[in-house]
């Protein structure tokens, strides 16, 4: 339950900006793309460790955006939202890459075309772009929700693994197999399994191509 | 007719492989854009919608919709424009009806009845069996003609329509002109036409600017193309003569067409028969190939036209000749392919009178 809660809070929390970093990328040529787009992708070839380790150092007290720095705490460590953050940002490369791939499947003269039929830019996005790459977005997350819910190493790192209040699935294995439980295991295993199958078939089946969808001949 | 507010255009833009450089005052109804292909025109379109950033200047009536020195740059959105290119672009994920309506909301906003317009557009473009189609089944003229429904039922002030039929197959484009004929008869805002297709020239349009890469060669009225038929032709010499008509008699097998719409000549053909009322408005298409020369009146032929007309022009193509003759006493020019010898023979010139034989069955009925 935990673990459904943090990665539908990761999920909600990540999906805006991803969608626009993801837009950005498939649209636009500007300065420092390919670092950004590294930088982005960070998350997915670092030990998850360590990025808990540096969000750690960024919301510990004294970090960047610490108690002492902020003037205020936004109380992250060792409480469920420090998961939401973990999770969220370890989810985002992969939300930001499949979002930008469905991106780059929408013609781009079709939003010229509805420049021409009076959307301004924001207009033309949200009534055209996104339902033009709806298949594409639900993909990146259903990816994105279930790269939540299984994460575990930068979670554990920042929020700890407190039984009903930050315990989440992956956590909650672990845990389980700490203690020789293995009764437990079993049936977290078999919940992660369950969700990872159905999430990735959907998945498989909304990235397939559409050519009637995308606009793209 | 109201008058068509006047677009003046002076760009200039950086292509590929040159720099466009062009201006351009219309105030015509139907300005043809010409030239070959990759000479910049679609470019020139584009910049007018507002949808590349070019430098210089363009203003429509009294509204500057780009002035580069004074950083004006009005966003597409918000030039009033409707747009039509080769491939019509339709939105996929929307039925025909919504693709329709997909720009009503600045028609509206405007003041104009959506509904209206679009039961109007439907009706003009008879569209209404179409309408809850998705846009995937529809077939290649389908699609161009729900484009320029979108494009009208947006309200637009001007058209600007990038080669429209080009995508079709010349079964479909004979189909689709006489819409794009009775758009241009029924709307009173201007339309600037990009086209390499002498038909569309001569049967939607009043002025003619020709492009070739990116510099405007010529400019004048559309009847002035005849001049240089050695550019209109292909390796065959053959160019298609388009004459808007008006239905005089319909029979059994044939029909009689009088040349000419809103001014009439004097110069009828029989046609074959027309599925249309008398005086209703229909395109008929002649071959240059398929008209024949001759200096008298000739008896025993089975050929049903024989049109008086006045030699124009004569201009080389190749080893043949193309001959431009006037019909009739007011009508419209055509053009008539014929070999060297036969020019020779005939003593050909400038001034002469002829007649121009036509077989009921060599003129194409557009839209039939």
């Amino acid at each position: 339950m935990v673990s459904l809660k943090v990665a539908t809070a990761a999920t909600v929390l990540i999906l805006v900006p991803c969608l626009l970093l993801a837009y950005r990328l498939a649209r636009s040529r500007f300065r420092g793309k390919r670092l950004l787009s590294t930088l982005l992708g960070l998350p997915l070839v670092l030990p998850p460790t360590a990025v808990g380790y540096l969000l750690l150092k960024l919301l510990s007290a004294r970090g960047p955006l610490g108690r002492e720095t902020l003037g205020f705490d936004l109380d992250l460590i060792l409480t469920w939202r420090g998961a939401v953050i973990a999770a969220g940002v370890m989810a985002m490369p992969l939300v930001v890459r499949t979002a930008q791939v469905a991106f780059e499947a929408v013609d781009p003269r079709l939003e010229m075309m509805a420049r021409t039929l009076g959307y301004n830019r924001l207009q033309t996005f949200v009534r055209f772009t996104l339902p033009l790459a709806r298949r594409g977005l639900l993909a990146a997350i259903i990816l994105g929700f279930t790269r939540a819910v299984g994460e575990f190493g930068a979670t554990v790192t920042i929020a700890g693994s407190i039984p009903g209040q930050t315990q989440t699935l992956a956590s909650a294995i672990y845990a389980a197999q700490q203690v020789g439980d293995h009764r437990e295991a079993y049936v977290l295993l078999a919940i992660a399994v369950i969700v990872g199958f159905v999430a990735i078939l959907v998945a498989e089946h909304l990235a397939r191509p559409h050519a009637e969808d995308s606009g793209r001949t | 007719m109201t008058t068509v507010r006047q677009l003046d255009v002076e760009l200039s833009l950086p292509l590929d492989r040159f720099d466009l450089e062009v201006e351009l005052h219309s105030a015509s109804r139907v300005t043809g854009i010409f030239g070959p292909s990759g000479a910049g025109k679609s470019s020139l379109l584009k910049a007018i919608a507002g949808l590349t950033r070019a430098r210089g200047l363009i203003r429509f009536g009294d509204e500057v919709w780009l002035d580069s020195e004074e950083r004006v740059h009005v966003p597409p959105e918000r030039r009033g424009v409707g747009y039509v290119p080769q491939d019509g672009l339709l939105f996929p994920h929307l039925d025909v009806r919504r693709n329709l309506l997909a720009g009503a909301g600045r028609a509206r906003d405007a003041g104009g009845s959506s509904e209206a317009s679009l039961d109007g557009v439907c009706e003009l473009l008879e569209l209404t069996p179409l309408l809850d189609r998705r846009v995937t089944a529809l077939s290649g003229g389908e699609r161009q003609r729900v484009a320029l429904g979108r494009a009208l039922c947006s309200g637009p002030r001007l058209l600007l329509l990038d080669e429209p039929l080009a995508s079709l197959d010349l079964r479909l484009r004979r189909q689709v002109l006489p819409y794009l004929r009775r758009l241009r008869d029924e709307l009173s805002i201007p339309v600037l036409l990009v086209t390499h297709e002498p038909a569309e020239v001569q049967a939607l349009c009043d002025e003619m600017v020709t492009l070739e890469r990116g510099r405007v060669v010529a400019r004048g009225p559309s009847s002035e193309m005849l001049k240089r038929l050695d550019t209109l032709v292909g390796p065959d010499h053959e160019f298609e003569n388009v004459l808007p008509c008006t239905v005089v008699e319909t029979g059994e097998e044939t029909s009689r067409v009088r040349v000419g719409t809103h001014e009439p000549s004097d110069v009828e053909l029989v046609t074959p028969r027309i599925d249309q009322p008398i005086g209703a408005e229909v395109l008929i298409g002649l071959s240059s190939r398929e008209i024949t020369l001759s200096t008298g009146v000739l008896s025993g032929v089975s050929a049903s036209n024989a049109l008086a007309a006045e030699i124009r022009s004569i201009q080389e193509s190749g080893v043949l000749r193309l001959v431009t003759a006037a019909l009739g006493s007011n009508g419209p020019e055509v053009a008539v392919t014929v070999t060297q010898r036969a020019c020779d023979r005939l003593e050909l010139e400038p001034g002469r009178r002829i007649y121009l034989i036509v077989k009921a069955t060599s003129c194409i009925v557009y839209g039939g």
